[in-house]
């Protein structure tokens, strides 16, 4: 198990690690200079997860929100909700969720779901259900109206990620179809989404580990 | 003098694409020559210098046929980290040739040497002897990222040189470079030729290649059509079939030529201009 | 050398301080002990002298993030112990015990990170981690990426200007604005990724996966100082509980 989990960390699979990290970064900063309802600070997590598997997504995650921690190291928690979708974005890949526009949505919806049911406690149990942007102003009125503070923090949790997740999803989608056939055949799930299937004789160099 | 790197029958494609792009290459580099690569675009230039250097087959898959042996021994008994010692790799893009990790030159050229686990000392030594070597002291504390591609690609010669590879392999070192730059890459290039390093160069502008190199490799669509003394393949009918550029000074000899004017011998290198022509009698 | 007596300790002695903070308001749930740790932090920070940048960024960062949750707890926090009212909501002792509980750790633990960044190199905790056993691929990875964030910044900005020159709005309704993100984004993707196979190439050349151990020139001191330090974070942990516990 841990052998094969290091076999996914090759050196380009490293490298993807901190363009994956400046995506989430760049896209949120983008997604603000455009003014725009929602985050899109996942993108380069979930890009991550779909073509280079589960465990280097995590590994990007964590220092995605640790990086984050520099600036504010208040909502580090979180790192548990990035870590769950870099995860649930590398097995949705894995079982050919990604591979046509409809199932891309029903993966966004997915991970939408990951994200509510991992961030939900976080939200309630470190910071009273509060989060210090928008979404607070929709649990308060949830509250309110009478909910409990875990299903006003869930709902909250739902109508704020939902636009974000599955747009992030689509983007990721659209990307992964632009990119080169020679560079996702050194991916792990890369030969899920070339363009051209190898049909060639089957005699071929094995790639050693270049870690070993 | 003794081969250093020998290909016998190499074809390689890469994993995309059913083209093979060498096709039968067999080729000899001698120790401590100056070897380059000429050939027209898509002629596998580039794919070459990858098997040189062993990237292919231990970093882009595909089908490889054929020997490749270093020093006499095959090429896939080493391991790529291995290979760093023994060769050398700078390539075109001055902007990607850094580690992207270190925030001072001093400590760019010095990561390889880190990497390689050499003692403290020497590393401080030899970056020293680099960076005078190179011209880059003045540079010492700037960070890499706010050099200019000139001074980056000076920056990934030194960075490289300071290994102490036997050989270097540069792939188009000056084709992002202005005419300056140029000039310092290949003055460090001739440097390091004098310290008896084999030097495998590919490039474009023929004229430093036929100032520079001992030996000419010519490639035409992933074959060798030749390989021999700089002047002897430049002088050679299949050269001239080839449709590769010639150096400037060689071209207008080749014209002057066709216009009737005799020449004691075919000049290839702009020293030669004034010797290369027939003087029947006395100094006119 | 730098001679300042907290700018001068070792990093992981900087960072086990910020985890003593954090386990000792868990130990301790009196919102008065929580609350404490501030003005003791505010002196570290101006032994340090970055009392101004520490207290501007506190006010920045954690001001709003802490007035909300405590008025969520006052409001909405279950109780019946009511002590106000203030038109539809009602103010409970509940709440506002849980409003200070929660803010006083929120506070204490957030501030002790803050300071603690602003008082380490990254580069030296990066090293330090290193050294306890982090591997030299996962340094590489942070210090990079430290490298390429900004870099990449740049590029969206320089995208994004000759995105308006093609005539991408940027401006305008919510739609349009949106329809901007995509080709603002993707070839940045597509060409960062596009570098890593030459990134990789170049690090290949570099050894960067020769075997055998490496050396390296960045070298932290540890004085006496930063042996002593973390046994007496954990002394005064386990003095903690045993208080909690025992009396």
């Amino acid at each position: 198990m841990l052998k094969k989990i290091k076999a996914d960390f090759n050196l380009l699979a490293i490298l993807l690690i901190p363009i994956g990290i400046a995506v989430n970064f760049v896209g949120f900063q983008v997604a603000q200079i455009l003014r725009l309802p929602i985050f899109l600070d996942t993108i380069g997590t979930i890009l991550i997860g779909v073509i280079a598997g589960p465990w280097v997504a995590l590994v990007a995650a964590l220092i995605t929100n640790s990086i984050t921690a520099i600036f504010n190291p208040v909502y580090f928690p979180y790192v548990v909700t990035s870590m769950a979708i870099g995860v649930g974005a590398g097995l949705l890949s894995k079982y050919g969720m990604l591979s046509n526009v409809y199932k891309t949505i029903v993966s966004g919806l997915v991970i939408t779901a990951i994200a509510v049911v991992v961030s939900s406690p976080i939200t309630v149990i470190f910071f009273g259900g509060a989060t210090g942007n928008t979404s607070s102003a929709i649990t308060a009125t949830f509250l309110a109206m009478g909910q409990n503070i875990w299903g006003a923090v869930f709902s909250s949790a739902i109508i704020t990620e939902i636009a974000d997740k599955v747009v992030s999803v689509l983007l990721v989608y659209f990307v992964v179809k632009s990119i080169s056939d020679r560079y996702l055949s050194k991916m792990k799930y890369g030969h899920l989404y070339m363009k051209k299937r190898n049909t060639k004789s089957k005699k071929r160099i094995t790639h050693p580990n270049l870690f070993t | 003098m003794t081969a250093i790197i020998q290909l016998d029958n190499v074809s390689y494609r890469y994993p995309i694409g059913d083209e093979w792009i060498l096709k039968h290459v067999s080729l000899e580099i001698k120790k401590g020559s100056f070897v380059s690569i000429v050939g027209n675009n898509g002629s596998g230039k580039t794919t070459l210098c990858n098997i040189l250097r062993g990237f292919i087959p231990h970093f882009h898959k595909g089908d490889l046929e054929g020997t490749i042996k270093l020093g006499g021994t095959d090429m896939s008994e080493y391991q790529l980290g291995q290979l760093g010692e023994k060769i050398g790799f700078v390539f075109q893009n001055p902007f990607i040739q850094i580690s992207g990790v270190k925030d001072t030159v001093f400590d760019e050229v010095a990561y390889g040497l880190e990497n390689l686990g050499v003692a403290e000392e020497d590393i401080y030594k030899r970056v020293e002897e680099v960076l005078s070597l190179v011209k880059i002291q003045h540079l010492r504390e700037k960070n890499p990222f706010e050099l200019s591609g000139g001074q980056r690609q000076r920056v990934a010669l030194a960075s490289i040189i300071v290994m102490d590879p036997d050989i270097l392999v540069i792939d188009e070192p000056s084709s992002q470079l202005d005419p300056i730059g140029t000039e310092h890459v290949f003055e460090i290039i001739r440097l390091m030729k004098e310290r008896g390093k084999t030097i495998i160069l590919v490039e474009h502008k023929m004229d430093l290649v036929a100032e520079y190199s001992d030996e000419l490799i010519v490639l035409d669509k992933g074959e060798v059509l030749m390989q021999g003394p700089t002047r002897e393949v430049l002088e050679s009918e299949i050269f001239n079939t080839a449709n590769i550029q010639y150096p400037h000074v060689t071209e207008v000899a080749l014209e002057l030529q066709k216009q009737g004017v005799k020449l004691n011998f075919l000049p290839i290198r702009d020293s030669e201009i004034t010797t290369c022509f027939k003087n029947d009698g006395g100094n006119e | 050398m730098n001679q300042n007596p907290i700018l001068s300790l070792h990093p992981l002695t900087k960072f086990y301080f910020a985890i003593f903070i954090t386990v000792s308001v868990i130990i301790v749930p009196n919102y008065l002990f929580a609350y404490a740790w501030f003005p003791v932090l505010i002196v570290i920070a101006a032994m340090a002298k970055v009392a101004k940048s520490f207290i501007s960024f506190i006010l920045k960062t954690l001001i709003i993030l802490l007035a909300i949750v405590f008025l969520m707890q006052v409001f909405f926090y279950p109780g019946e112990d009511v002590i106000g009212s203030w038109w539809i909501f009602e103010l409970t002792n509940e709440g506002l015990l849980q409003g200070l509980s929660l803010t006083s750790r929120i506070l204490a633990i957030g501030s002790a990170f803050i300071l603690f960044f602003r008082i380490v190199e990254i580069k030296d905790f990066v090293k330090a981690l290193e050294d306890i056993g982090m591997p030299p691929t996962g340094a590489y990875i942070v210090l990079s990426t430290l490298q390429i964030i900004p870099e990449m910044r740049r590029q969206s900005n320089t995208i994004m200007e000759a995105q308006k020159t093609r005539g991408v709005e940027t401006e305008g309704s919510l739609i349009v604005r949106a329809k901007a993100f995509f080709p603002t984004l993707t070839p940045l993707i597509l060409s960062s990724i596009a570098s890593t196979e030459e990134r990789a190439i170049t690090l290949e050349s570099r050894a960067f996966s020769a075997p055998g151990k490496k050396t390296s020139l960045h070298k932290l001191t540890k004085r006496p100082i930063d042996r002593v330090l973390p046994w007496v974070y954990v002394g005064i942990i386990i003095g903690l509980i045993i208080w909690r516990v025992f009396l």
